[in-house]
């Protein structure tokens, strides 16, 4: 992804040293900081890769014009889900020790016995393969249809993707609230939000907008995507500007309904995310994720401004890793755990992540060549 | 009056035609480049020469003055001016404000752009644009983007701007001759305007107390008062008991009042008192010390009060050893619950007050029975 050739090695270095350290998480620190570690790296995956796969499905749903030149980019971004699949799977070593649900002792609990089938492991895997089977059906439909558009330049695709996309959005909907009540809200099973799968879903769109915000930035640095220019940015940072709106109104609602409501079994919830150093985490987290990039793309220019623009965007990903932490790691105790494991954890899959990515924009055409409306989307003006 | 041209307008088919000949037209200087469209055009402000618009500035300032203002008088109203806790929330409760914040903001943003769009930048009232008196106006309101150049003085020439607009490619040219009458406010106006609202008022007023009157069962909205709910002091069937006051939930505690020192004297010896020595604590203590106890247990608190004799009951002699002993705890606990004769101070002394008094015991007990140390820190 990088212009410097020499970042390879470097990212394999990285990956290798990361493993030593994931190896050395499940010997010396435990099999739960292992699986706390291991699922937030493949939410984070699997977030950035839906989130993708959505921006690319909304296209086609609106029939947008503006993003063709940029369509590629997400679609490159969307083949994470292929490796976070497998990640997923060995994920699925994580239910009996991490989700209280899953355990035999659940059947005798008060809160926990009826949704006994739902949390058991049988059923949770059945989900989770499920719910990876709808998302293969989206990359094939949208992403490999567009691939090979390329070369077959053959608008029939345009015609079935349209037909498709509402569908998909279903289907987004069913995986990205599976994937939320499942793997991150089934830690705390007592804990319920009606809500929630649409709170993942924001910090899901917003870290699939800013990697491909990045992506287009940085492409523009090789003096690829010729075209794409600053309208074209500017959309970009609308969506993103308006969607930490969304997320902040999402997880503000969540979080006063149950403040005000009071009820034990709802407010324990942000009870342990708001004592200790997780309290100074969760205000970080509001002003990282939402005050911070607000004021950052509130005017107009600063949308259309790629040095801001690319700060925005790498901000947004850290945010989004500090969300899905925010999430996932209050399970493991009242201290939040930051030492070698969550950095070799960190190392190993950043290092994976960018392999994957930097592969995927060096292969095929940059812009979806084969898509009649490409031409009226290098034309776009605002 | 010379015949003039107010301006010429050059009719344009798509955005990009007349975004394309604004250049153009702006380098023959023969006039005041304006352009007339029927959505706002992403760039056009740059592409004229406008300057930078304040409207965005104008907003950001009010919104934020309008954040601070809910939560400023929403903090003032529920905390300061007339404390109250609502749904045993603390007062002052940041969280039950953020709402009312968004809504403030929204409508002072929203007010600042569309009255300061429209007042302050696009200068209304202002009637009767000469434009809206064009052929091309309802082009312009539907799909054709107009060029204008308009006179700037009396030396405008229609001829030459017409040509310089057909020469950056408008499809068709229309001179505009300059309005007969002022666009601007009149008296009259005015008078038409107000006189129209004060009738339209009057209209609706008799209509409305006319068919209340004749027809009581068309309520013409339906009033908030009327809703079912429950009144404090009023019957109600929704309750089994139906009464519309319910009693709290069995274990519930008002915000302040946590009970304290609920065991046995014993238990509660552990209990360690909160409060700081400072001057501050002690005269809340003495303060309490002489409204309640000094009647009973005496200025000094060798248990020979005012009271003493009217009782059977002979009270404490806080000076005892028995009672020097004792750790502040058990004192705690007998202003709490009471002891022997003695009756429960609770539910006239705050948390506060009785830990001061039991603060301003020991210090009754420690003047009576000075060491030689004492009396070196006086001296000093």
């Amino acid at each position: 992804m990088s212009p410097n050739k020499n970042a390879s090695p470097l990212l394999w270095g990285a990956m290798a040293l990361g493993a030593l350290g994931v190896a050395g998480t499940y010997a010396a620190a435990g099999p739960e900081r292992f699986w706390a570690n291991w699922i937030l790296w493949f939410v984070l995956m699997f977030t950035l890769g839906l989130g993708s796969l959505f921006i690319v499905a909304l296209e086609h749903l609106v029939s947008a014009r503006w993003s063709v030149p940029v369509r590629r980019i997400p679609e490159r971004l969307a083949t994470l889900l292929l490796p976070a699949i497998p990640v997923g799977l060995i994920a699925l070593g994580a239910i009996p020790v991490l989700y209280p649900g899953a355990r035999p002792e659940a059947a005798h609990h008060p809160l926990l016995a009826g949704k006994a089938f739902w949390l058991s492991l049988p059923f949770f895997s059945v989900r989770t393969l499920i719910a990876f089977g709808l998302v293969l059906l989206g990359l094939v439909v949208l992403v490999k249809g567009s691939l090979s558009q390329d070369s077959t330049k053959d608008p029939a695709f345009n015609l079935r993707a349209r037909k498709f996309a509402p569908a998909f959005m279903a289907i987004f909907a069913v995986v990205i609230t599976l994937i939320a009540f499942d793997w991150i809200s089934g830690l705390t099973p007592e804990w319920y939000s009606d809500i929630f799968g649409v709170y993942v879903f924001a910090g899901a769109f917003l870290s699939g907008l800013a990697a491909t915000a990045l992506c287009v930035l940085h492409l523009q640095d090789q003096n690829r995507l010729e075209g794409v220019k600053g309208d074209h940015l500017y959309n970009l940072g609308a969506f993103l500007f308006g969607f930490t709106v969304f997320w902040s109104y999402i997880g503000f609602a969540q979080y006063m309904l149950m403040w005000y409501a009071n009820l034990p079994d709802e407010v324990i919830y942000y009870k342990v995310r708001l004592a200790g150093a997780w309290r100074a985490i969760t205000i970080s987290l509001a002003c990282l994720h939402f005050i911070l990039p607000f004021f950052a793309l509130v005017t107009r220019d600063s949308k259309k401004d790629p040095r801001r623009m690319r700060r925005v965007a790498y901000l947004m990903l850290g945010a989004h890793v500090l969300d899905m932490y925010w999430l996932i790691f209050p399970t493991l105790g009242a201290k939040p755990l930051f030492s070698w494991p969550e950095i070799s954890f960190a190392l190993f899959f950043i290092g994976g992540i960018l392999l994957w990515i930097r592969g995927a924009m060096q292969k095929g055409e940059d812009m979806p060549v084969g898509d009649p409306f490409l031409r009226e989307g290098l034309e776009f003006r605002l | 009056m010379p015949e003039t041209s107010y301006a010429v307008l050059g009719i344009f088919d798509t955005p990009n035609a007349l975004m394309a000949a604004i250049p153009k037209a702006r380098a023959a200087k023969l006039g005041a480049v304006e352009a007339y469209t029927p959505y706002p055009i992403h760039g056009i402000d740059e592409a004229l020469g406008l300057r930078k618009s304040p409207l965005g500035g104008m907003v950001l300032v009010m919104g934020v003055i309008g954040a601070l203002t809910a939560l400023g008088f929403q903090y003032w109203i529920s905390a300061v001016d007339y404390p109250i806790i609502t749904g045993g929330k603390p007062i002052g409760s940041w969280e039950a404000f953020i709402p009312i914040m968004f809504e403030v903001t929204v409508l002072f943003a929203t007010f600042t752009a569309g009255l300061g769009m429209l007042f302050l930048l696009n200068k209304l009232p202002f009637f009767g644009h000469p434009v809206l008196a064009s052929k091309a106006i309802t082009g312009i309101t539907r799909d054709r983007y107009v060029l204008a150049l308009e006179a700037e003085d009396e030396g405008f020439d229609s001829t030459a701007a017409a040509a310089a607009l057909r020469a950056a490619g408008a499809v068709e040219v229309e001179v505009l001759p300059a309005p007969d009458r002022s666009p601007f406010l009149t008296s009259a106006f005015i008078l038409r305007t107000l006189g129209g609202i004060f009738l339209a008022c009057l209209v609706a007023g008799v209509a409305i107390y006319s068919l209340t009157k004749w027809f009581p069962l068309l309520k013409p909205m339906v009033y908030m008062q009327d809703q079912p709910r429950l009144n404090a002091q009023k019957p109600s069937a929704f309750f089994k008991d139906g009464h519309g006051m319910q009693k709290p939930v069995p274990g519930t505690v008002a915000r302040g009042h946590l009970p304290t020192a609920v065991g046995s004297q014993d238990a509660s010896a552990n209990l360690v008192n909160p409060l700081p020595r400072t001057p501050d604590v002690f005269a809340v203590g003495k303060k309490v010390f002489t409204t309640r106890c000094e009647v009973c247990h005496g200025a000094v608190g060798n248990g020979s009060g005012s009271l003493t004799s009217a009782y059977g009951a002979k009270a404490a002699n806080l000076q005892s050893q028995q009672f020097r002993d004792y750790p502040d705890g058990k004192i705690y606990w007998a202003i709490v619950n009471g002891k022997n004769a003695m009756p429960s101070h609770a539910p006239y002394l705050s948390e506060r007050e009785r830990w001061a008094v039991v603060h301003y015991v020991r210090a009754l007990q420690r003047a009576q029975n000075a060491k030689d140390e004492d009396l070196k820190v006086v001296a000093r």
